[in-house]
């Protein structure tokens, strides 16, 4: 396969992972709500047969409603974030708020490692990317990290600024883990004009782009 | 009889509420919420079916089942999964699983397959009643 072909392959690997793991996510909303209306309706049974009503049972269920309600909105709203960074090839883009989506789109796969991920101090850094292939960098960086870490692990994510260049930078604090990067992951970063390393000294994965000035 | 089930699922709204549910329709149930609270529960008790979620973090629905058959063969389990492939299914059923259903279910078809449940068991523990009856008997001539 031609290594143009291979890209978009990758691509499109990462965009169906994406979407399996919303669509499963979804999925669980759907069953909880589902649940909770359907005790609502057991409640309502019973309260025609003569039994009394307990308010409080009632508005607690109404609150898991909502609140899963809120749970697939938030999903969804990540979801559409993502197939719209597709709409341009590159635009200036805040690291901080692309960090927050790709770790919103890859919670799910640190939940079934039993590890966690957290976004620490951000520097106000923008820089010129594909808005999606960035995305796809830090799923690809995060997945190569859990791969490393135990469970109960938390996976940071921060960002720093430099004079010419911004860099997102994972780490695994406490734990003495030392990231690492792979061909792929170098390569992704490379067609970026980016590029992803290891950092010998911290154990830390850094991905550095060119800051916009 | 009251049927008694162990709804096994990492989702804690999902678990409390299809638990209340299965109650209020005079099931005895317990629940877990991961495997190793699974395993403790399985180990404790007897129960006439397992409902189980396929994807759980620290242990798969199909990894649970394996470990179910090998240590309580006689113990129905029902998979319950949000995306209902027909390759996981095929898998399910070969290693054993009673049924598999797909997110949200509806409540009275599970609770059929768990009434159906308690009846194969029950089927199951009979015939092993009955050959050990026989082994008795026919050790003493009888």
């Amino acid at each position: 396969m031609e290594s143009s072909s291979m890209d978009n392959h990758e691509s499109l690997r990462f965009f169906g992972k994406v979407s399996a793991s919303v669509s499963h996510e979804i999925k669980n909303v759907f069953a909880v709500i589902n649940e909770s209306a359907g005790l609502l309706g057991d409640l309502s049974l019973m309260a025609e047969k003569g039994m009394p009503m307990d308010p409080e049972r009632m508005k607690k269920v109404a609150t898991s409603i909502q609140g899963q309600v809120q749970r697939g909105d938030c999903i969804i709203k990540n979801m559409n974030k993502l197939a719209h960074s597709t709409d341009e090839a590159a635009l200036e883009v805040d690291l901080t708020q692309v960090v927050e989506l790709a770790v919103a789109l890859s919670t799910r796969m640190a939940d079934m490692k039993q590890m966690r991920l957290s976004v620490g101090e951000c520097a106000p850094a923008k820089v010129v990317v594909s808005p999606f292939k960035l995305i796809q960098l830090l799923h690809g960086a995060t997945s190569l990290a859990l791969d490393k870490m135990s469970s109960q692990a938390t996976l940071a994510f921060s960002v720093a600024e430099g004079d010419d260049k911004a860099t997102i930078i994972l780490s695994v604090p406490g734990q003495g883990i030392n990231l690492t990067c792979d061909e792929a992951l170098e390569a992704l970063a490379a067609d970026m004009d980016a590029t992803a390393c290891s950092n010998k000294l911290d154990g830390t994965l850094e991905l550095s782009f060119k800051r916009t000035v | 009889m009251a049927e008694k089930v162990l709804l096994i699922d990492d989702e804690m709204e999902f678990l409390d509420t299809l638990s209340e549910r299965m109650r209020l329709r005079g099931m005895n149930v317990n629940t877990a919420e991961n495997a190793e609270a699974a395993v403790s529960a399985i180990d404790d008790s007897d129960y006439d079916a397992i409902v189980l979620d396929l994807q759980m973090p620290d242990m798969n629905g199909i990894e649970m089942l394996k470990v179910i058959r090998q240590s309580h063969p006689d113990m129905q389990v029902i998979l319950l999964t949000g995306q209902a492939t027909l390759e996981a299914g095929i898998e399910a059923m070969k290693l054993g699983a009673m049924d598999f259903m797909e997110k949200p279910a509806n409540i009275d078809t599970l609770t059929d397959k768990i009434k159906k449940a308690q009846a194969k068991k029950m089927v199951i523990v009979e015939k092993k009643t009955e050959g050990k009856v026989k082994e008795i008997l026919g050790s003493k001539g009888w």
